[in-house]
Formats: structure tokens, C-alpha cells, sequence
């Protein structure tokens, strides 16, 4: 017996230790190329490109200089942040509102709208870009923030709504009734008790949609010319006509990388229960 | 009167599930809404909630037409069949929610919290979320919940039926008294004869969206108004044959015995259902047949089947006549193959309706 115990308690540490080992190798292999980014982006350009790569350098901070100084990178960065933020939280409150009423209310052909909505996600950017293009230099809105906004928010209100609507279905009915007898009227009882319920999924969709609109190219390329200009498409100047000028592609990486690290860190209490998307239930 | 139902109907899609209901209930009753799943019981119960809209007809509370009103301005609680307590909140903020919505001060929300609590027997539960308290403890913080701001009506949705057998006997006694000492006036849905029979000042019986019959519990039992009634109340339910009049105008059944000790005022009843060209039948509960030596004077002859000992009482379950029939008896030396007299005790044999055989 006592063998035998002690031999069952060395397996599970055995155990214990390779799993430990598997998770470090899966997080190194995420990692290395986030921290290589990092590393790349205080290296000076003949460090960049070094072969055999060097890892004891002198740091510098050139290329973030050549970031902000030269290419005005803090506008676009304040621009993102307004334009992306705007949009989220445009997106996140008619979303799920609109997930609400999909959820709870019979309306007539209510599936046939929840399709409507998801079909906007069904075109493809490509092809929307032009007639946008079109129809914002009629309107007088190319190259402003506003333009950005509403397309993001539209481009994120589709998976709000989805989303959205299957973490408010898995609240219990009755959780709802009892508050209307409670004394609540539909807003109150959305407000005070569904939304609360539903705040894993609100964390989950509003990094996910954040993380859509942050890191969007094509339209902020397109539709923008100087005023409106985000991050992603400063970033993209370190294409340079000859050559990619690695290390300040890096600096752009760290400078865009770091309000989604944050975000989600904040979120994180939530995320992990959000992104099982109510597989698991309370 | 608290509580006026009149031609309440509602049906979804082209489903009736409650066909044009008529009830009143006088304050402080406890109102007992019975029924099979299906019946209708708990859709009559959500629209004089509000939950639900009646597609025709009227509720009135206190005298105020409430068809259409929002449930928080009925001056009702509720109590749910999987309790919908907030998981969210402790539970001293579940119990505090409807006096806060209300704008209640804060020192008296918690006073009255406390005191809802205490009386429950709930207040060393505060500080802890529904997922952490067990069945029984969910059901006293809904009760509390529902009790805390002193509604006028309380209505409740088969409150006990997720709790095992022994804790839904102590809290059917607990809920009956907290209720009667309040004094509120109590509607209460519950497929559960037991419970109906127990709890309820007067019960109504609903089936396939009818009220069939309403009346004080032991009035139900022993004078069901059909066939349906009579097997729905009791248990074992009650035993019925079918009984007709002859074409000499004399009546008949299959065990004649039973149909000669028919007291007058049943046979009037009968007459009156043949009159109206409705079929009956002859119905005996069980603890009234009693078992008497074989060939005594009126008694049927009968075959025991199987005996079934409760300890208490001993359920005979007999055929005569290639009819099979229930007896209740005491403690008895009486085996399955034995013959045996059967003995019905005149004042409680009854005739009931026929249900109109389904289309």
C-alpha cells in the first residue's frame, strides 16, 4: 500500500511537470515572435538586418522617433483611438440592444431581419470600398473621422448582434419576470438585470470588435487622405519603395499593440468566461 | 373581492389554452389552481401577472381592471417554479431589488430585508449567491423576495415541484401558515392533488383550458362534478362504472348492487344528466368500499387481484363482473386469488358526469 501510494503521488508530479513543459513550449511559441517585435523595434537598422540576428545591441529609439516626428504617428494614434472608440461603443449599444429585441420580442420575420443584419458582414470590404469612395466625396465626408466611424460601427453591429443575442437568450426567462413583478419596466430590467448577466459576453464582443476596427487597413487607406489618417496606414509607410524598413514597422507594431495589451488585460476577469460564448453555464 | 377573472381566454397561434374563464377570489383566500401539465393553470395564473396577455376577457385586482396593466403596477409578487432568483446579486440583494426599484430609503430596505429574512429563517444566508444555497434555501429567498414589500396578491407557480418529497411536506405546511398569517390573498398552480387538497381554501380544476370545477377541497372530493375530477383527485382515484337507464326506466350497472343503494338524490341527478342527454357514471372512492364476508346482503362479489400493503392503510386491487375496481382497507389477512364480499357505503356513492369523449 504505502508503495504503491507514494509511486501513484510521483506520477501525477510527473504528470504535473509535463504538462507544465507543454504549456511554456505553446506559450514560447506564441510569444517569440511578439518578443522579437519588441526586440526589433529599439534596434537600429543595421541591427535589423544583421545575419546571423545579434541579440546584445545598443537599444535606440530611432525608430519611434522617425514614428512620431516624421510621420505624425501621435495624430493618427489620437484619430484611432476616437474613430475606434466612437464606433465600438456606437456598435455595442445599438447592437445589443437590437440583440435584445431579437432575442426577447416576437417580431414578425424576426430571423429574416437577424440574417439582414449578418448579410452585412457577407460583402466583401473590397468591393464596398469604391462605391463608399464615391458616395463619401458627394457627401463631403472623405477624410473625415466620421466617415470611419460609421463604417466601423456598421462593419462591428453584425457580430454584436449575434453574438450578443445567444449569451441574452441563455438568461432564464424567468430571472426577467421576476423583475418586472418586481417593479421594473422593460428598459429597467434590461439595464439592471439582463445587462449585467451578460457582461462576459459584452467583454468578449466589444475586444473582438475593438481589435476589428484598431487594426482595419483597407478602408482607413482608402477613405482617408490626411486629417483622418489612423495608425494602420502610418504603419504602413515603413513599405518603403525599396525595401521594408523593418524597425520602424516594429516600433508601428509595438505602438498599435499596446492599447489592445491593455484592453484585453483589463478584460481579462471577463474574457475567459466570455469566450467560451455561454457554452458554460452558471 | 380581490381578484375578478371574467371570459379570460388566450390562445397562441390556434391553440386555446384557456377557454373563457369565470372566477372570483375573496381577500385572504388561498386560491388553488389544479390541473395536469397543459391544462392552462399556469398561462391563467401569468396574465393575472401580467406576464401574459389575455386574448379576450378581463382581471380585475382590488376592483381595478388590470387586463392590460404592466405587472409592477398590480400590486402583485411572484413566486417562480425555478425560483428566478438573481444569481448575480447576494442574496440579501435579491430580497432587497423590489424595494429598491420602489425608491424605498435605504435604512428601511434593510430593516424590512432583515426582518423578511429572520422570519424565513434565511438571515445567516445574506451574503451568499444563489448558486452557494441549496434548493430548499432558494425557494425560502424567493418567498422572502416576494414577501418583503407586502404585495396584495401573491401568486405562485408550482413553488415546490423542484424540491424532493420530504422538504416540499415541511414547506407546504410553512408556506400554508406564513400565508394564512399574513392574510394575503394567495393564488397558487400546482398539478399536485396532494398539495392542492392541503394547502388550498378553495380549489379550481382546470383541464385542456376549462375550469371544470371549483369549490372548497374536501367539497371537490367528495362530489366531483365528472369523470375527470373524480380520477384527478385522490389516490388512488376514485372507482367508476358506467351506469345507464333501462328501457323500464330502472338503472343499471354492471354491479347491480351498488346501482340499488344509489341514495335519491343521486338518482335525481342522474335523471337530470339522461334528461340532458349526457352519459354517467357511478362513482365510489376507494375508502368507502369495505370488504364483508362473501354472499353478505348488498355487497358485490368480487376476486382480489393484488395487495398492495402501505403500512397505514392496504390498497386491494379486485375485479367483479370483468370490472376492476380499487378497495382501501386497513391492515387485512386478505390474498390476491381470495373471494370476497364488497361493501359500499350508501351516503357516499355518488353520480358523476361522463367527459365528452374526445372528437
Amino acid at each position: 500500500m504505502q508503495v504503491n501510494r507514494r509511486s501513484v503521488a510521483i506520477k501525477r508530479r510527473i504528470n504535473a511537470a509535463v504538462a507544465y513543459v507543454l504549456a511554456l513550449l505553446a506559450v514560447a511559441f506564441f510569444a517569440l515572435p511578439l518578443f522579437w517585435i519588441a526586440l526589433s523595434s529599439v534596434k537600429s537598422d543595421a541591427d535589423v538586418s544583421a545575419y546571423p540576428p545579434v541579440w546584445f545591441f545598443e537599444p535606440t529609439l530611432a525608430n519611434f522617433r522617425e514614428l512620431f516626428v516624421k510621420l505624425n504617428a501621435w495624430d493618427a494614434l489620437l484619430n484611432s483611438v476616437f474613430i475606434v472608440c466612437i464606433s465600438t461603443i456606437l456598435a455595442m449599444m445599438l447592437g445589443t440592444m437590437a440583440a435584445y429585441a431579437l432575442a426577447r420580442f416576437s417580431i414578425r420575420g424576426k430571423e429574416s431581419v437577424a440574417l439582414q443584419v449578418l448579410s452585412i458582414r457577407m460583402m466583401p470590404s473590397i468591393v464596398s470600398v469604391i462605391p463608399l469612395f464615391i458616395i463619401a466625396r458627394e457627401l463631403g465626408v472623405f477624410d473625415t473621422p466620421w466617415l470611419l466611424i460609421v463604417i466601423y460601427a456598421l462593419n462591428g453591429l453584425p457580430f454584436v448582434v449575434w453574438v450578443m443575442r445567444v449569451f441574452i437568450q441563455d438568461v432564464p426567462k424567468s430571472i426577467e419576470e421576476a423583475a418586472m413583478i418586481d417593479g421594473c419596466g422593460r428598459y429597467e430590467v434590461f439595464l439592471r438585470i439582463t445587462l449585467p448577466l451578460v457582461v462576459p459576453g459584452l467583454a468578449a464582443v466589444l475586444v473582438i470588435i475593438f481589435m476589428f476596427s484598431w487594426n482595419e487597413y483597407l478602408f482607413a487607406s482608402m477613405l482617408t487622405s490626411s486629417e483622418a489618417k489612423t495608425l494602420p496606414v502610418v504603419a504602413a509607410n515603413a513599405i518603403k519603395p525599396k525595401a521594408i524598413a523593418w524597425g520602424l514597422s516594429s516600433a508601428a507594431a509595438v505602438v498599435m499593440s499596446l492599447p489592445v495589451i491593455i484592453l484585453v488585460l483589463s478584460a481579462q476577469r471577463y474574457l475567459v468566461r466570455g469566450l467560451t460564448l455561454g457554452a458554460v453555464k452558471g | 373581492m380581490s381578484i375578478q377573472v371574467r371570459g379570460l381566454s388566450k390562445r397562441f397561434g390556434g391553440y386555446t389554452a384557456v377557454r373563457s374563464l369565470d372566477f372570483d377570489i375573496a381577500d385572504g383566500e388561498f386560491f388553488v389552481l389544479l390541473g395536469p401539465s397543459g391544462c392552462g393553470k399556469t398561462t391563467t395564473l401569468r396574465m393575472i401577472a401580467g406576464l401574459d396577455v389575455p386574448n379576450d376577457g378581463l382581471v380585475r385586482i382590488r376592483g381595478r381592471d388590470v387586463t392590460y396593466a404592466e405587472p409592477r403596477h398590480r400590486d402583485i409578487a411572484m413566486v417562480f417554479q425555478d425560483y428566478g432568483l438573481y444569481p448575480n446579486m447576494t442574496v440579501f440583494k435579491n430580497i432587497e431589488f423590489p424595494l429598491k426599484v420602489r425608491k424605498v430609503t435605504p435604512p428601511e430596505r434593510r430593516q424590512k430585508v432583515l426582518a423578511t429574512a429572520e422570519r424565513l429563517g434565511i438571515a445567516d444566508l445574506l451574503d451568499r449567491k444563489p448558486a452557494k444555497i441549496s434548493g430548499g434555501q432558494r425557494q425560502r429567498v424567493s418567498l422572502a423576495r416576494a414577501l418583503v414589500r407586502n404585495p396584495h396578491v401573491f401568486l405562485m407557480d408550482e413553488p415546490l415541484s423542484n424540491l424532493d418529497a420530504k422538504l416540499r411536506a415541511t414547506m407546504r405546511t410553512e408556506i400554508k401558515q406564513l400565508v394564512a398569517n399574513l392574510g394575503i390573498t394567495t393564488v397558487y398552480v400546482t398539478h399536485d392533488q396532494v398539495e392542492a387538497m392541503s394547502m388550498a381554501d378553495r380549489i379550481g380544476i382546470m383541464s385542456k383550458g376549462d375550469m371544470i370545477q371549483i369549490g372548497k377541497p374536501l367539497d371537490v372530493y367528495d362530489n366531483p362534478r365528472s369523470r375527470f375530477v373524480a380520477q384527478f383527485m385522490g389516490s388512488p382515484p376514485m372507482n367508476l362504472f358506467p351506469l345507464h337507464f333501462s328501457s323500464e326506466r330502472k338503472i343499471e350497472c354492471k354491479l347491480q348492487p351498488f346501482a340499488d343503494a344509489l341514495p335519491e338524490s343521486q338518482l335525481t341527478r342522474a335523471q337530470d344528466l339522461a334528461g340532458s342527454g349526457l352519459s354517467f357514471l357511478l362513482g365510489v372512492r376507494p375508502e368507502h368500499l369495505s370488504v364483508v364476508p362473501p354472499s353478505t346482503a348488498g355487497a358485490v362479489e368480487a376476486e382480489i387481484d393484488f395487495v398492495e400493503p402501505l403500512g397505514q392503510t392496504t390498497n386491494l386491487h379486485v375485479h367483479s363482473n370483468a370490472t376492476p375496481f380499487t378497495i382501501v382497507a386497513g391492515r387485512t389477512s386478505a390474498r390476491a386469488g381470495q373471494t370476497v364480499g364488497v361493501a359500499a357505503d350508501p351516503a357516499h356513492l355518488r353520480v358523476v358526469e361522463d367527459d365528452p369523449r374526445p372528437a
